[in-house]
Formats: structure tokens, sequence, C-alpha cells
């Protein structure tokens, strides 16, 4: 145990400070920090456990306030570490509905597995949600879309990269070449402005 | 005699034209105009947004609308692209969208948020006072279980045995004090505000400040809304 030097708990928060400072969407998943807050769990636990029986053999009373004082310890370490996983679950399920089903491969790197397997859990619940929200209209209402309130039908938007095709709801097809700007529905675009193929002008 | 009962509710139907929706609504066999479930849908979209906990599904009204907009856009595919009820139609249909899905994903959100406080919530409740639908049921239990394994994976599985038992301690619940704006619907006597049991009169129209749980049943039985 790193006890030593530094006071109980210091890298849970570490950890949790780390993720609320941190710019990027999702900051690399910290294993190397949650193996060690757990076995900083750990080990106070066993001290406590040990420490406990002497408390139960002696009656020593002088033990008490050291038996609190590492429970304590142990609980902050637990809330911090979990606080941590469910801060970055929240951020994955900001993925989901920022990048549709798909993590892009360069976030894919930052989460560990179970995390993907969270995340594909969460998509599948969603998708499945979305579409019995539909109900038997065979209509399913894409929450993911109408993310804003409608200003107005159509939007002036400029490409930002060679798209290709692009097939509107009454079968008319445009070419979107970079640097291009069109008029268009906004329903029907505001999926391609969100991932960033679009940009919204004005 | 039977239909004098029903009367009422066919002129309504008949009176009320002021919805860009309803003119196509006479073939309807309910007896309630889309002009009305726009206005139930929205009410309960506002509340929805402004109430710390989950309120009632409104699934039925919701489907209702899902179809009224699906009838919508059936009809104005026959109308020019370029015809200026088009534009203002399909700019209506926009607008109830928008709203039909905020609210779905205002539940959702908050479902995420409480997941396990409204799942034991609604096991106490009868079936007929479920507060989420079958859908939105399911999720929250997929949900739930998603997340608990997630934990387990990663941390509570390697914790020591004693430590894992308090998941009831993460349970996360709606702050029901927080306090909201609404507005009395109708006049409402004798309101208990306050802990020492003072009382005050709501005058139809009237608005208040005044924490969410004192006032939650005013709001399910629509007597105030939230704004």
């Amino acid at each position: 145990m790193s006890g030593q030097t530094k006071m109980f708990g210091e890298k849970a928060f570490d950890l949790l400070k780390e993720l609320e400072r941190s710019s990027q969407t999702i900051p690399a998943f910290d294993d190397d920090g949650v193996r060690q807050v757990l076995e900083e769990i750990k080990a106070i636990f066993e001290e406590n456990v040990a420490q406990a029986s002497t408390y139960n053999a002696s009656g020593d009373r002088s033990l008490w306030p050291l038996l609190n004082f590492r429970h304590a310890a142990l609980q902050r370490n637990k809330r911090c570490l979990l606080a941590y996983l469910y801060e970055r679950c929240k951020r994955i399920k900001a993925l989901r509905w920022e990048f549709g089903p798909i993590i892009p491969g360069d976030i894919k790197q930052a989460l560990c597995e179970p995390e993907v397997t969270f995340f594909n859990n969460y998509s599948k619940s969603l998708a499945a949600y979305m579409c019995s929200a539909g109900y038997n209209q065979g209509l399913p209402i894409d929450l993911t879309n109408n993310l804003r309130p409608p200003k107005s039908l159509y939007i002036e938007v400029r490409c930002m990269e060679d798209y290709g095709k692009f097939e509107l709801d009454d079968g008319e097809v445009i070419h979107l070449k970079k640097n291009s700007q069109h008029y268009l529905p906004r329903a029907q675009v505001e999926s391609l402005v969100r991932q960033g193929i679009l940009h919204h002008i004005a | 005699m039977s239909d004098v009962e029903d009367v009422p509710e066919t002129q309504l139907e008949i009176d009320d034209t002021e919805g860009a929706e309803l003119e196509d609504e006479d073939d309807d066999m309910e007896q309630i105009t889309a002009q009305k479930v726009l206005e139930i849908l929205e009410t309960a979209w506002i509340n929805e947004m402004c109430a710390p906990e989950i309120l009632p599904s409104q699934a039925d009204m919701l489907e209702l609308m899902v179809s009224q907009v699906a009838h919508m856009e059936e009809q104005m595919r026959d109308l020019d692209k370029n015809d200026f009820r088009a534009v203002v139609h399909s700019m209506e249909l926009e607008r109830v969208r928008y709203i039909m899905a905020s609210y779905l994903r205002c539940r959702l959100q908050k479902i995420e948020t409480f997941t396990q406080h409204i799942l034991n919530q609604e096991a106490g409740r009868e079936p007929d006072d479920k507060r989420l639908s079958p859908e939105e049921t399911k999720f929250a239990q997929e949900f739930a279980s998603n997340l608990d394994e997630y934990f387990h994976k990663v941390a509570t599985q390697y914790m020591p045995n004693q430590q894992r038992g308090e998941a009831e301690q993460r349970i996360v619940t709606p702050n029901l004090m927080s306090h909201v704006f609404l507005k009395a619907n109708v006049a409402v006597p004798a309101v208990i505000v306050g802990v020492d049991d003072e009382e005050v009169d709501m005058a139809a129209g009237s608005q208040h400040i005044i924490p969410y749980q004192l006032v939650a049943d005013l709001i399910q039985n629509n007597q105030a809304q939230l704004i």
C-alpha cells in the first residue's frame, strides 16, 4: 500500500479530478488508477478486519477510533471510485446521442471493455425503445433527431467534406461536395450536421 | 336521450377551427380533437420538463398524436410543395414532432438518472397507477441491469464482500422539495405550504413558487400546471 507517503483516498480523488478537468470527450480509462484504488480499499479492509478481531477479543477501546477512521476512508474510496465510473457512464451515454450506434474509432480506444459492452447494451435498449415508441404506426420516432426546437423548415448548410450523393425524402438527389452550400430541409440533414459533415451557417 | 352526453364533445370538434391539424380530424373515432390532444401533450411536456420526479406517462395521447401526424403527412403528399399551406403545415408538424421527441427524451433522462428509485416505486404501484409505459419499464429494467453489470465488472466484484451489499445506498432520488413555478388552472382553496401547516388559497390563473412535493397532487389532477 502506498499509505506511507500518501493519505488514504488521494488516488481516488485524483481519478475524479482528472476526469473533471479533461477537455476531451472522454479521457482514456485509467486502468492503473482504478486498480490502485481497489487495492487500497482491499488493504484497508484487511487491516480493519484483522484489528476488529483483536478488538473483539481484547475489548481494547483505543482501537475504536482507528477502526472508524479506516471505515470512513474505505467508504470514501468506494464512493469516489463509483462516482468516477458513473461519470464515465454518463459520458458514454452522451456518445450514443451524439454519434449514433457506432463509436468512432479514436474514442473507442479510450474505453475499457466493460464500457464498450455497456455502450452496446445501452444503444440496443435505446433503439428498441425508440422503435416501440412509434407504436403500431410503423413510424418509429427518432429521439436523437429534433434535438432543438425548430426555427425554420430549411436551413442553410455548408458542406465540410466530400460526402457524395444524398437523397432527400421526396426523391431529389443532391451532391454534397466540399465547400458547396445548400438550402435543405432541417429535419433531414440534422444528423449530418451533428456528424460534422455539414455546417449550419447562421 | 342516451346520446345527449356525447353532444358537447362532438360540438367541440366542429367549433374548434384554430388548430392547423383540425380539418383532417372528422373521421377519427376518438371523441377528442387533435387540438385538444396537442394541448394535453404540451402541458404534459412542460410539466415533465419542470417537475423533479417522473410523471404519469401520456402514452395514449402520444399514440393519438403519432397517428395524427402520420395522417397529416399522408395528406400533405398531395399538396404542391410550394403551396403556402404545405409550408405552414410542415412547420407545424416539425413543432409537434419536436414536442413529442423532447417529451420522451426528458422522461428517458429521468429514468436514466433515477432508475432504481423509479423501478422501486413502480413495483409498489397498482397496474392502473403505473407511471411508466411498458416500453419505458422495459428500458428502465434493461438500463438498471446494464449499469449494475458494468459496475460489477469494473469495480464491485473486486471489493471485499461486506462492501458490496450497499447498492441501495447508491440509489439516486429526485429532490421533491425543489421549488417549481406553477400556475393554478382552477381556484384551489387551502393548499398547505411550509411545515407549520400554513395555508394559501390559489386563485385561478395565479402563479406561485412552491416546493414541488406540496403541489404534486394538484399537478396530477390537472388543477395546476408547471410553468
